[in-house]
This record gives structure tokens, C-alpha cells and sequence, in this order.
């Protein structure tokens, strides 16, 4: 009984969705990576050693932490919402992670407390949105500095250096051949991995399906019988746990606990989710534009850098970036 | 009335955690009672302003034999970059009337308003860490590093190092800053730029500001090094920076292979310099800035005595050679 009405609702959501992306949906998605093939012509002619296999291999180290909090705001901003608790979180799983490990407990068990933490953290921002009907703006502004609070209470404000062991995660390579091939890193592989277990989950799946439906017509979802309150928790779950992912992986890069460390990441998340073609007002996107919209952000960061451009340079073309890719998508949806 | 029950039990939660939270305020800061110095520094979030604060606190550990009365609280901001907390803050020090300020200007020029108001209103106040610009009259002392020094020895560390190890003064290097614009900033980087300029020929071909975040700084850092193959040498220019800096030299098996430079000294840092990833990091005394910032707000304020315009708080060039001697234990942190 559940499942005919359920499938109403699928239809209904999917039919939201479609009418808005399916006028030009390939065209869109080529256009979007046309940006990305463009970038990276541009900048391997202007950027000295841009074009280099080793250049590529970092670029891809370095998106990896943007494309995973991307994906996972990602879902809170199918159904409407936002996070903006990620760049706390990850601060905060990475300092329990490494404070664990400081204190003796094996290296994969104290990143799995890091996870923990971090699905703590989606799951109370979750039952603050759904059952005290929290704003997700202001339920994650509550969390984005209970968290960081936390952070700092129990590092004193200090960077700890981690154990030497607790690097591997961040810096070691696999597929390493000589030293032509400095080999993948093990970010770039959960990146992947993770890129398409999300992109199952929202494409083939209940929840996934339930997310659209939810983020397209929440009340038309909750009359076609679907648990709205269960779908946002879990939304927020999955963002905070791949937000907790983030703070291990770069907790073990740095092989230090860094308190003050990711405060604004959040911002590159849903930029990289809007370049991506999501509209912050739910019902809209998919896993596969949020990786496109990272690696746009991070070809602009490592290739401007690499030319020697300063921050504020940087900030000025993302920022002009991200207000030209939205301008674009409403320009062509309005036709 | 299961919403009821969910919030009168998280209410109920709330309140102990709260009122454990106000008496733990209470016990170190003591807002009420009448000789307040008010220490208000950029952030409270990081091991150097922590150190900071150990120095304050000592400082009125011996003045409170003098003055049974004395408080010293100790607040910041967020992070270094968010300035109009700040100013905030320091208006509500000037609101319940404390007697005396100790300030680290998260900016140059935007502090300079809420001092003066503090001067008009009789407190006096003291600066340490950062400079402040306009009128030097709203402020009894200036107790800081002096950056533009710091920044040359850290030039002048650099220049012998590429010296000794290449032969000649000359290659490519390159500056990794934190936040632009802040006072600490213009004189360490600035000192840092015009030294290596005048005294050697080494060419500076990029400057990066990290915005005191490790991993930025850290992917800067990657870059910056795979652009530049030919960098002989590399300068850090505050902790996170230097910590990330660190990091990605020796990420990319440049450990010795360039002159890596950086600035302050916490644990992690001691660490680079041990392992030879970073050649030598000026360290500043702030446990200096803090004892000596709340004694000079003191014999301002309340013995009324006269205090020097301007205090030198020191720094020192730790290196793998001096590391475990005396003068750089007491700085390092």
C-alpha cells in the first residue's frame, strides 16, 4: 500500500526535477565539463609544470576534500536545507581522532571515533531540524560553534602533533612506480569510491528517491506517506559523516590535530554544490555536478597559485566563478 | 505533548551544562569585583595566545599580594580575522568601567576609535603583539616583538643558509604569509621582503596568504614548490602557516633540500626543527607580552606609575643547535 503511494510521489518529484534540467540536462552537464576541459587547457599553457603527471595527482589530493564535503551537502541541499557545521565538524573529528590516537588507541579505531563523532554531530543537527522545526540555517549555526567549541576545549587551543602512523591515510600512495608514477592517494580512492556509492544511493535507491521528492513538495511527500522527518535526519547524517571523513583525512594529512583548522569550508561545499547546478531551494541536483563543481574550484586554486597569483586573486575569481555559473543556470531555465 | 516533554528535557540538560559553563567563567575572570585589567586579545584559540594568558594569569598571581582586589580576565575573539568582535569587546570592558586594558589589535587602524574612547573615559590601555596606528597618546605602552626585526633575522637566517649550502646568495624563494594587512604581518613579512632585497639577490617569485589555516597552507605550500623546482628557499610566516609549510616539504622529500624557515615555536614546530624539515624559527616571547602587558597595565592604572612608551618583548632564532639550551626553552612552548 505504502509502495503505490510512494511511487505517486517519485513520479511527482521526478517530474519536478525533469521539467527544470531535462530542456538542456546533457547540454548542461557537457557545457559544465567543457569549463573544466577549458581551465585545464588554460592553465597548463600559463602554469609553469601545471600540465605534469605529479601536478594532476595533487590536484586531484587536494579536491578530494572539497568534492567529498560537497557531496554531502549535496543532500542536505536536495531537501531544501543547508549545513553549515561541516568546517566544525571536520575540526572536530579530526581533533578526536588524533587526540585518541594520542592517548593509545590503535590508529583505525581512533579514526572510527572521529567518524562517530562527526555522525553524532549530523544526527543531533537532524532531530533539532525535524523535531524542534529548527531552521537547518540556524540548528547548524548552533552546531558550527558548539563544535568548534568543542574542538578547542579538548585540544586547549593547541596543535598536537599526531602519531607518525597516523599519516598513512593522508599521505601514502598506492599503484607507486619508481618515480615516474608517484602513485594515487588514498583520498583520491575514498573520494571515488564515495563519489559512487552517493551517486547509488541518490539515484537508485528509496532514500535517494525520498530526498527529491522531500526537497521538490516536502508537504506532497508527507501526504503520499513518506517519513519526511527519517529522510532529513539521515540527510544530515550523511553530511556530517562524509564532513567527519574530511577532518581524519585531513587530521592525518597534517599529522596534527589543528582546532582552527577548516573554519569556512563549508562556504567551498555548497559553492562547489551550486557551481554544480543545485538550487538552494531543494529538489534539484546530482552527485556527478558537485564533483565537477569541486574540481572547477580546485583547478582555479592550484593553477592560479602555481602562476603565483595571490589569495585575494583567488577569491575574487571563485567568487566571480560561482555568481556566473548560477547566473547561467537561471538564464537558462528561464527559457 | 511529546514535543513538550523533548524540550522541557533538553531544557533541562541545557541548564546545569550552562550554569557550569558561567562558573567556570566566574572563577577565572570575576567580572564584578572592582580592579579589573582586561586583557583582550585577537583569538583565545591558539597555543600562542594561550601562552599569553599563562603570562597573565602569573602576572597577577604576584600582583594580587599588592592588590588582594585585582582580576585579570582574559577574552577574545573568534578567529584573528573576525575585528569588530574585538571592537566589541573592548567597549564592554569600557562599559563596567575596568581600570585598565591590555590590547592585541587584530587590526591597525580599526581599534584605533574604541582606544581612544577607552583613553577618554580614563582607562588607560595597553597594546602588546600588534602595532596600532593613530595618535600614540591614546595608549600609555607598546609592548610587542618587534616584527620588522624578527622578519629581517628570519631574512638574514635564510641568506646565510642558502649561502652556506649553494655558495651564493642568489635563486629563488618564496613567502608564505597568513592573514595580509595586520600589523604583526606588515612588519615581520615587510622586514622580511626589504632585508633579503638590499642584501642579497635572491628573487621572491610568489607570496601567499594561507589565512593562518593549516591546510591551506599545507596545499599552498605543494604547489607552490611543484611550480617552483628550482625554490632554494621558503618562508613561514606564522605558526599554522609554518606547520603546513612543514608539512608539505616534507611530503615532497624536500626535508634539508631548501631552506625552509619558519616562525614561532610550538610543539609541532620544535619537531621540523629536530628533523631537519625546517632549518630555524624565530620565536617570539609571548608569555612575555602577557606577564609584562598586565605589570605595565597595573603600574599604569593602579600604582600610577610612570611606563616606558614603548617594550621590546624579544624573540630568539631557534635552530637544531640551540634548541635545548636555556634561552630557547624559556620561549618555546
Amino acid at each position: 500500500m505504502i509502495d503505490t503511494t510512494t511511487k505517486r510521489a517519485d513520479g511527482h518529484g521526478l517530474e519536478v526535477t525533469a521539467r527544470s534540467g531535462r530542456s538542456g540536462k546533457a547540454l548542461d552537464k557537457m557545457i559544465t565539463f567543457g569549463a573544466v576541459i577549458v581551465l585545464f587547457a588554460v592553465f597548463s599553457i600559463t602554469a609553469k609544470n601545471f600540465f605534469t603527471m605529479r601536478s594532476i595527482l595533487t590536484l586531484a589530493l587536494q579536491t578530494s576534500t572539497t568534492t567529498l564535503m560537497g557531496i554531502g551537502v549535496t543532500f542536505a541541499i536536495i531537501t531544501g536545507g543547508i549545513d553549515l557545521s561541516i568546517g566544525s565538524v571536520i575540526a572536530l573529528s579530526g581533533t578526536v581522532a588524533v587526540m585518541s590516537a594520542i592517548a593509545g588507541v590503535p590508529i583505525w579505531i581512533s579514526m572510527l571515533i572521529g567518524l562517530l563523532v562527526g555522525v553524532a554531530c549530523g544526527l543531533a543537527n537532524g532531530l533539532l531540524i525535524t523535531r524542534l522545526k529548527l531552521p537547518p540555517f540556524i540548528a547548524t549555526l548552533g552546531m558550527m560553534m558548539v563544535a568548534r567549541g568543542i574542538a578547542l576545549t579538548i585540544t586547549n587551543a593547541n596543535a598536537w602533533p599526531a602519531p607518525e602512523s597516523f599519516g598513512a591515510l593522508g599521505n601514502n600512495t598506492i599503484f607507486r612506480i619508481g618515480s615516474q608514477f608517484p602513485g594515487i592517494s588514498y583520498p583520491v580512492l575514498i573520494m571515488i569510491a564515495v563519489a559512487f556509492i552517493f551517486h547509488f544511493i541518490l539515484k537508485r535507491t528509496r532514500i535517494g528517491r525520498y530526498t527529491y521528492a522531500v526537497g521538490s513538495n516536502e508537504e506532497a511527500a508527507r501526504l503520499s506517506g513518506i517519513k519526511v522527518h527519517r529522510v532529513k535526519i539521515v540527510n544530515y547524517v550523511f553530511c556530517a559523516l562524509l564532513a567527519g571523513l574530511v577532518g581524519i583525512i585531513l587530521a592525518s594529512r597534517m599529522v596534527t590535530s589543528q582546532p582552527n583548522s577548516a573554519i569556512g569550508y563549508e562556504l567551498n561545499a555548497i559553492a562547489a554544490a551550486v557551481i554544480g547546478g543545485k538550487s538552494l531551494m531543494g529538489g534539484v541536483g546530482t552527485v556527478g555536478g558537485t564533483v565537477i563543481g569541486s574540481f572547477i574550484i580546485g583547478i582555479l586554486t592550484v593553477g592560479l597559485t602555481m602562476q603565483g597569483a595571490n589569495y585575494f586573486m583567488q577569491q575574487i575569481v571563485i567568487g566571480l566563478v560561482v555568481i556566473g555559473a548560477v547566473a547561467f543556470d537561471q538564464l537558462r531555465s528561464r527559457k | 505533548m511529546k514535543k513538550l516533554l523533548f524540550i522541557a528535557a533538553s531544557l533541562a540538560l541545557l541548564i546545569p551544562v550552562a550554569a557550569l559553563f558561567a562558573a567556570g567563567t566566574q572563577e577565572s575572570g570575576g567580572a564584578a569585583a572592582s580592579a579589573e585589567i582586561a586583557v583582550i586579545v585577537k583569538t583565545g584559540n591558539s597555543s600562542f595566545w594561550q601562552n599569553v594568558q599563562t603570562g597573565c594569569f602569573d602576572a597577577q598571581k604576584e600582583l594580587k599580594a599588592l592588590t588582594p582586589k585585582l582580576s585579570v580576565t582574559f577574552l577574545g575573539a573568534q578567529s584573528e580575522s573576525n575585528v569588530n568582535e574585538e571592537i566589541n569587546i573592548v567597549e564592554s570592558a569600557i562599559d563596567r568601567s575596568v581600570k585598565a586594558i591590555v590590547l592585541a589589535p587584530s587590526d591597525v587602524t580599526a581599534l584605533v576609535p574604541v582606544v581612544k574612547k577607552a583613553k577618554d573615559a580614563g582607562i588607560p590601555v595597553v597594546v602588546i603583539d600588534s602595532l596600532l596606528l593613530g595618535d600614540k597618546s591614546n595608549y600609555v605602552s607598546f609592548l610587542a616583538t618587534n616584527n620588522d626585526a624578527a622578519g629581517r633575522a628570519c631574512a638574514k637566517a635564510l641568506i646565510d643558509l642558502v649561502k652556506a649550502k649553494t655558495g651564493k646568495d642568489e635563486g629563488k624563494i618564496a613567502v608564505m604569509s597568513y592573514v595580509a594587512g595586520v600589523g604583526s604581518e606588515i612588519g615581520r613579512v615587510g622586514g622580511f621582503k626589504d632585508y633579503i632585497a638590499k642584501n642579497s639577490k635572491l628573487e621572491i617569485v610568489t607570496t601567499q596568504d594561507s589565512n593562518a589555516d593549516m591546510p591551506t597552507a599545507l596545499n599552498q605550500t605543494t604547489n607552490v614548490l611543484a611550480a617552483n623546482t628550482d625554490l632554494v628557499g621558503i618562508f613561514g610566516a606564522n605558526e599554522p602557516t609554518a606547520i603546513g609549510m612543514g608539512r608539505a616539504i616534507s611530503q615532497a622529500g624536500l626535508s634539508g633540500k631548501i631552506v625552509a624557515i619558519g616562525f614561532d615555536g610550538n610543539s609541532v614546530l620544535q619537531g621540523f626543527i629536530k628533523d631537519g624539515t625546517l632549518q630555524a624559527i624565530a620565536v617570539q616571547s609571548s608569555y612575555n607580552m602577557g606577564y609584562m602587558g598586565v605589570k605595565t597595565a597595573y603600574d599604569a592604572a593602579i600604582a600610577k606609575k610612570k611606563v616606558p612608551a614603548e617594550v621590546d618583548t624579544g624573540f630568539i632564532i631557534v635552530t637544531k643547535d640551540n634548541i635545548d639550551s636555556t634561552p630557547a626553552k624559556n620561549v618555546l612552548y
